[in-house]
C-alpha cells in the first residue's frame, strides 16, 4: 500500500502540492499562451498603440476617453444594461424549468431536456436569422398571407435583443442549475420537513445548496450576453440600439481600423464580469457544497394533479415554441420558398436552395468541403478542449487553492467576456510578432493556430460547465481508491471518471457544435483555400442570396443532430452499463 | 460468458477503433505545412467574386508556382493586412476600391511601379496611379440609384444628385464603416457638389466636406426616416425587399445582379454622376523579392485574353459585370455603356485622410 503523506491533501482530496508543481507552471503556461497573451497584446493597444505599429503614441489615454464617448459610450451602456437583465431573466426561468422538468412528472419531460440541448447549439446568428425570415415584410408569415408588421417592428428594437440574447442564455443557466439539482436529494427536503417547515420554508432551506450553480449561472449568462456579437450585429444595428461588440467590431473592421477603441471597449466588457465574479467565488468559499457522491439517491419526483400538469407542460412548451420553434421555422420556410412567393401572390415552394448546397451557381462555394472541415475542426477542438477543462474545472473547484485559484476563476469567467473577435485580433497581433514567427513557431494562417483560437474560445465556457459537476463529487471516492494503492490517474479513472463520463462526452458535444457554427474567429483566422462552414454560410447569406444561406444553416443544423445521435449511440456502446447509471446528466427523465 | 455479451464487447472494440481511427484522422489538421519550398508562391487576400475562377485558371497554365486565395469579404482582409501590420502574409491584395490602397501606398506598403506595361483604355488610366503602385483591373460604379417599382415610380425618381433633397422618397445606402463601397460614394457626393478638381486643394476639400454632410443632413431630415442605412449591399437590397425602403445608392453590380435573380421589381438609374470604383490589386512590398515577382506575374496575367475571360465569366451575376479596362474587351452586354452613366473619378489619395473622419460623422448621425 501506498504510504499518503498527511499534508499532501486535503478535506476534498486534491493535493495542495500542486500550486508548486510542474503541472501547475504548465497549466498557466498553457493558459497564457491560449487566451492571456494574445488578449493582452490586444488590450495592450488600448494606450500604447505604438507598441504594435498602430499609431504614433507610446502612452495615450485619449481612446479610453474616445470609447465612452456619444454612440460609443451608450453602446457599452445598453451592453451593461442588457446584459443584466437578460442574465436574471435567464437564470430566472432556467431555475423554474429545472425544476419542472426534472423534479415534476410534467409530461414529455425527456423531450423537453432533448430540446434545451437543441437551443444550446443553435447560435444567436442562427436564431436572428430565423426570427427576420419569418417576421419581415416578405417572409415567410407573409408568404401565407399573416400580417405581422406590427410585431416586426416591436421586435426589431431592445425587446427582440432581450428575448434572442435571454433564450440564448437560457440553455447555459439551465445546465448549470440542473447539475446542482442532481445533488440535491430528497433527503434535504425530508429533513426541513421532518423540522416542520412549509413548502416555502422548505424551499428556502434547499436553496443555498444549489446557490453555486446559480451565482454560476448568473455569471455565465452576464458573460456570454455581453460578449454576443451575432443580436448586436443584426437587430441591435437595425433597431439603431447600438450594443457595445457592435462599436468594437465597427471599430476593427473600418478602414483604417481603430484597435486602440476596440481595445478599450473589450477591456471594459472583461471588466464588467468582475462583480459576478466577486459574488460567486466568495458563496463559494463560505460553504460547502461537496453532496453528491455514489450514493446520492434518486431525486423525488413531485405529482401534479391533470390540471396542473397540463398547465405547467402548456408553459414549458410555450418557452421552447417561442425559443427554438419560432426561428427554426423561420429558417426552415425560407429554405423552401421561392423568392417568387412575394411577387405572385402565390405561394412557391422549392427545392433549389438545397440542390445550390451541393452544387452552387457558378461563382458560388459548396457546403461539402468546408462542412467537413468543420467537422474535423470540431472533433479536434472539443477533443482537446475536454481533456483540458477537466483540469481546470478541477482546480476550480478545490477549496485551497488560494490566490492561483482565485486568479484562475477570475480568469476563467472574465474570458467567457471576450468578444471571439477580440481574441482572434489578439492572436494575428501576437502569434504574428515578427519575433514570433521567425525564432519560435510560424502559426499565423494555419490551421493549428485556428485550432488554438477555438481551444481558447470553448474552454472558458466549458471549464464552467464541468465545475457543478465535478465540485460535487465527494473527495472521499478518489482518496479510498489512493488507499487501496491506487496512482492519482488510476484514482480519477475509476472512481470520477465513471461520475463524469456523461457531462464529459454533453460537454465534447457542445464544443463540437458550437465550433461547427463559431463565426467571429474563423472568419479572421481561417486560412487560405480553408474556409469552414460558418464562413461559407455567412457569405452567401451577406451577398443577399438568403434562400441558399438558409438551406445551408438548415443543413449544418441537421449535421449537427446527426453526429449528437451518433456520439450518444457511441457512449452506450462502449461504456459500461453502470456507467449511465449514476452522476451527471445531461438528459434525465 | 453469454453469447451476447461476447458480440457486445466485439462491438464495443469495433466502435472504439472506428472512433480512435476518425481522432487520427481528424489530428492530421494539426500538421503544419512543409519548410520552405525554392518558390513558395503567395497568398492572395481577394474579395472578387470571381478570384476563384481567376486563381485556379492561373494555376493551371502556370506550374512554376501555386497562388493560394484567401478569399472573404473586404473588411475582415483588410483588418487582417492592418493587424498583420510590418509582418504580412499576403503577397497581393485584391479589393474594391482605390482609397486603402492610396493609405497602404502612402505607408509604403506596396511596390511601386508594380501596374504591368499593358494598353489601358481610358477607363484605366484615369484609375491608375502616377507611380504604379496598384493596378486597376475593371472598373464597377457605386452611387448607382437602385429602386423598387413595387413602391416607387420611375417616373418620379430624381435625375440629378441634388433631386435627392426634393424627392417624396426615403433613400437608402450603406454604412461607409462596415461597406467597402460607400466611402468612395459619399467621397465621390462631396466632390460632385462643390465641383472639386481632380486634385483639390485641403482647404477645397474641407469646404466640401461641410457642404456634402450638410446635403445628408438635409436627406436624413427631410421626413422622418428619410435616409435608411444598413451595413452593406446585401443587407440594403433585403430592407428594400422588406419595402423598408424604396430605392437606395449603392454598387451598380449588386443591383444588376439582382435584376438577372429572383428580385423581379428591381431596377437600376444612373444620377449626373457616378462614382467610379475600381477593382484595384496591390502587391506587398514587405514580402521577399521571389513572391513580389510571383506575384507580379498574376497580375500581368490577369490583362491577358485568359485572364479577362476569367473575371468576366467567373461570377457572371455579379462581379463580372464590370467594365474592361484594357484595350478593346468588351463588358458583359448586361451593362449600359459606360459613357451613358456619367461616371466620376475621385483622387484617392485627395481622400484616403478623411476617411476616418467622415466616417465617424456618419455613424454618429445616421446610425447610432
Amino acid at each position: 500500500m501506498n504510504v499518503i503523506k498527511a499534508k499532501s491533501f486535503t478535506e476534498n482530496g486534491l493535493d495542495t502540492r500542486r500550486k508548486f508543481s510542474f503541472g501547475s507552471i504548465g497549466v498557466w503556461t498553457a493558459l497564457f499562451l491560449l487566451i492571456g497573451a494574445p488578449v493582452l497584446c490586444f488590450l495592450t493597444l488600448g494606450v500604447s498603440p505604438r507598441l504594435f505599429q498602430q499609431g504614433p503614441e507610446w502612452f495615450t489615454l485619449k481612446y479610453v476617453h474616445e470609447a465612452f464617448q456619444g454612440f460609443a459610450g451608450r453602446a457599452i451602456f445598453n451592453s451593461l444594461w442588457v446584459a443584466t437583465v437578460v442574465s436574471i431573466f435567464a437564470v430566472s426561468i432556467a431555475t423554474s424549468m429545472a425544476w419542472v422538468i426534472h423534479r415534476t412528472n410534467i409530461g414529455a419531460r425527456r423531450f423537453w431536456a432533448v430540446a434545451m440541448w437543441l437551443l444550446l447549439l443553435l447560435p444567436t446568428w442562427m436564431m436572428t436569422l430565423g426570427w427576420t425570415d419569418l417576421l419581415q415584410p416578405v417572409g415567410g408569415l407573409q408568404a401565407l398571407g399573416i400580417n405581422c408588421s406590427y410585431i416586426y417592428h416591436e421586435f426589431f428594437g431592445p425587446l427582440g435583443i432581450v428575448v434572442v440574447l435571454t433564450t440564448a442564455a437560457l440553455p447555459f443557466s439551465y445546465f448549470i442549475i440542473t447539475a446542482g439539482l442532481q445533488g440535491l436529494g430528497p433527503e434535504f427536503e425530508d429533513a426541513a420537513r421532518i423540522h416542520g417547515a412549509n413548502k416555502i420554508q422548505t424551499f428556502k432551506t434547499v436553496l443555498p445548496i444549489i446557490s453555486p450553480a446559480i451565482l454560476s449561472a448568473i455569471a455565465v449568462s452576464f458573460a456570454e450576453t455581453i460578449s454576443d456579437f451575432g443580436v448586436a450585429d443584426t437587430l441591435g444595428y437595425h433597431a439603431h440600439f447600438p450594443l457595445a461588440t457592435f462599436i468594437l467590431f465597427k471599430a476593427i473592421s473600418s478602414y483604417p481600423a481603430n484597435f486602440s477603441v476596440a481595445a478599450v471597449v473589450a477591456a471594459v466588457l472583461i471588466l464588467s464580469i468582475v462583480p459576478p465574479i466577486t459574488l460567486q467565488s466568495r458563496v463559494m468559499r463560505k460553504n460547502t457544497f461537496a453532496v453528491l457522491s455514489g450514493r446520492t439517491r434518486t431525486p423525488r419526483v413531485r405529482e401534479f394533479r391533470k390540471g396542473p400538469r397540463v398547465l405547467a407542460t402548456t408553459i414549458v412548451a410555450t418557452v421552447f415554441v417561442v425559443a427554438i420553434g419560432v426561428p427554426v421555422l423561420g429558417a426552415v420556410m425560407t429554405s423552401f420558398i421561392s423568392g417568387q412567393s412575394f411577387y405572385g401572390g402565390h405561394l412557391h415552394l422549392t427545392l433549389l436552395y438545397y440542390r445550390e448546397i451541393f452544387n452552387p451557381p457558378s461563382a458560388g462555394k459548396s457546403l461539402g468541403t468546408p462542412l467537413l472541415l468543420s467537422d474535423q475542426l470540431g472533433f479536434v477542438v472539443a477533443s482537446c478542449t475536454g481533456a483540458f477543462a477537466v483540469v481546470m474545472a478541477r482546480r476550480l473547484v478545490t477549496k485551497v487553492g488560494g490566490l492561483s485559484q482565485r486568479i484562475t476563476d477570475i480568469f476563467l469567467l472574465g474570458s467567457i467576456a471576450i468578444p471571439g473577435v477580440v481574441l482572434a485580433i489578439g492572436y494575428i497581433f501576437f502569434y504574428n510578432l515578427s519575433f514570433i514567427t521567425h525564432h519560435v513557431i510560424n502559426l499565423y494562417e494555419t490551421l493549428p493556430l485556428l485550432i488554438i483560437a477555438l481551444i481558447a474560445s470553448s474552454l472558458p465556457g466549458q471549464t464552467r460547465f464541468m465545475a457543478g459537476p465535478v465540485s460535487q463529487i465527494q473527495p472521499s471516492l478518489s482518496e479510498a481508491a489512493r488507499v487501496h494503492g491506487a496512482g492519482r490517474f488510476t484514482a480519477w479513472r475509476t472512481t470520477n471518471l465513471p461520475l463524469m463520463s456523461r457531462v464529459l462526452l454533453w460537454g465534447w458535444l457542445l464544443t463540437f457544435t458550437k465550433t461547427i457554427s463559431e463565426l467571429a474567429i474563423a472568419t479572421i483566422l481561417f486560412p487560405p483555400s480553408q474556409e469552414p462552414a460558418s464562413v461559407t454560410i455567412q457569405n452567401y447569406l451577406a451577398n443577399f442570396n438568403t434562400g441558399a444561406g438558409t438551406a445551408m444553416t438548415v443543413m449544418t443544423l441537421l449535421e449537427m443532430l446527426g453526429i449528437i445521435v451518433i456520439a450518444l449511440g457511441i457512449y452506450r456502446l462502449v461504456t459500461p452499463r453502470g456507467w449511465r447509471r449514476i452522476g451527471w446528466r445531461g438528459i434525465q427523465s | 460468458m453469454k453469447l451476447t455479451t461476447l458480440k457486445l464487447n466485439g462491438l464495443r472494440k469495433k466502435t472504439i477503433a472506428v472512433s480512435a481511427a476518425l481522432a487520427v484522422a481528424s489530428l492530421s489538421l494539426v500538421s503544419l505545412t512543409a519548410g520552405a519550398a525554392s518558390n513558395p508562391g503567395f497568398v492572395l487576400y481577394s474579395a472578387q467574386g470571381y478570384d476563384q475562377q481567376a486563381v485556379d485558371a492561373f494555376n493551371a497554365t502556370h506550374p512554376g508556382f501555386t497562388v493560394t486565395l484567401k478569399d472573404d469579404s473586404t473588411g475582415p482582409l483588410l483588418t487582417d493586412v492592418q493587424a498583420e501590420g510590418n509582418n504580412p502574409k499576403w503577397g497581393a491584395l485584391w479589393v474594391d476600391g482605390a482609397i486603402p490602397f492610396a493609405h497602404l501606398d502612402q505607408i509604403g506598403m506596396l511596390v511601386k511601379n508594380s501596374a504591368p506595361k499593358v494598353a489601358f483604355n481610358t477607363l484605366g488610366k484615369a484609375n491608375l496611379p502616377a507611380d504604379g503602385s496598384f493596378s486597376p483591373t475593371g472598373v464597377t460604379e457605386t452611387g448607382v440609384l437602385c429602386y423598387d417599382t413595387a413602391q416607387v415610380s420611375a417616373s418620379n425618381l430624381p435625375s440629378k444628385w441634388t433631386d435627392l433633397l426634393t424627392t417624396q422618397y426615403a433613400l437608402g445606402m450603406n454604412d461607409p464603416s462596415v461597406s467597402g463601397p460607400t466611402f468612395p460614394l459619399i467621397a465621390g457626393v462631396f466632390s460632385k457638389l462643390s465641383n472639386l478638381p481632380f486634385n483639390a486643394t485641403t482647404a477645397q476639400v474641407k469646404a466640401a466636406i461641410t457642404k456634402g454632410e450638410a446635403f445628408y443632413q438635409n436627406i436624413a431630415q427631410k421626413t422622418q426616416g428619410g435616409l435608411v442605412v444598413n451595413p452593406t449591399n446585401g443587407v440594403t437590397l433585403g430592407a428594400m425587399q422588406n419595402q423598408a425602403v424604396g430605392m437606395a445608392t449603392i454598387q451598380g453590380s449588386a443591383c444588376y445582379s439582382k435584376t438577372l435573380g429572383s428580385y423581379k421589381t428591381l431596377g437600376e438609374k444612373y444620377l449626373d454622376a457616378s462614382m467610379e470604383l475600381p477593382g484595384v490589386i496591390g502587391i506587398d512590398a514587405k514580402m521577399p523579392a521571389i513572391v513580389r515577382a510571383d506575384a507580379a506575374k498574376f497580375v500581368a496575367w490577369l490583362y491577358t485574353p485568359a485572364g479577362q475571360l476569367a473575371m468576366r465569366t467567373g461570377d457572371p451575376t455579379g462581379d463580372s459585370l464590370f467594365w474592361p479596362v484594357v484595350g478593346s474587351t468588351l463588358a458583359n452586354p448586361i451593362i449600359p455603356n459606360i459613357t451613358t452613366t456619367h461616371p466620376y473619378a475621385i483622387n484617392p489619395y485627395t481622400w484616403a485622410p478623411y476617411e476616418t473622419q467622415i466616417n465617424n460623422w456618419f455613424d454618429s448621425n445616421f446610425v447610432g
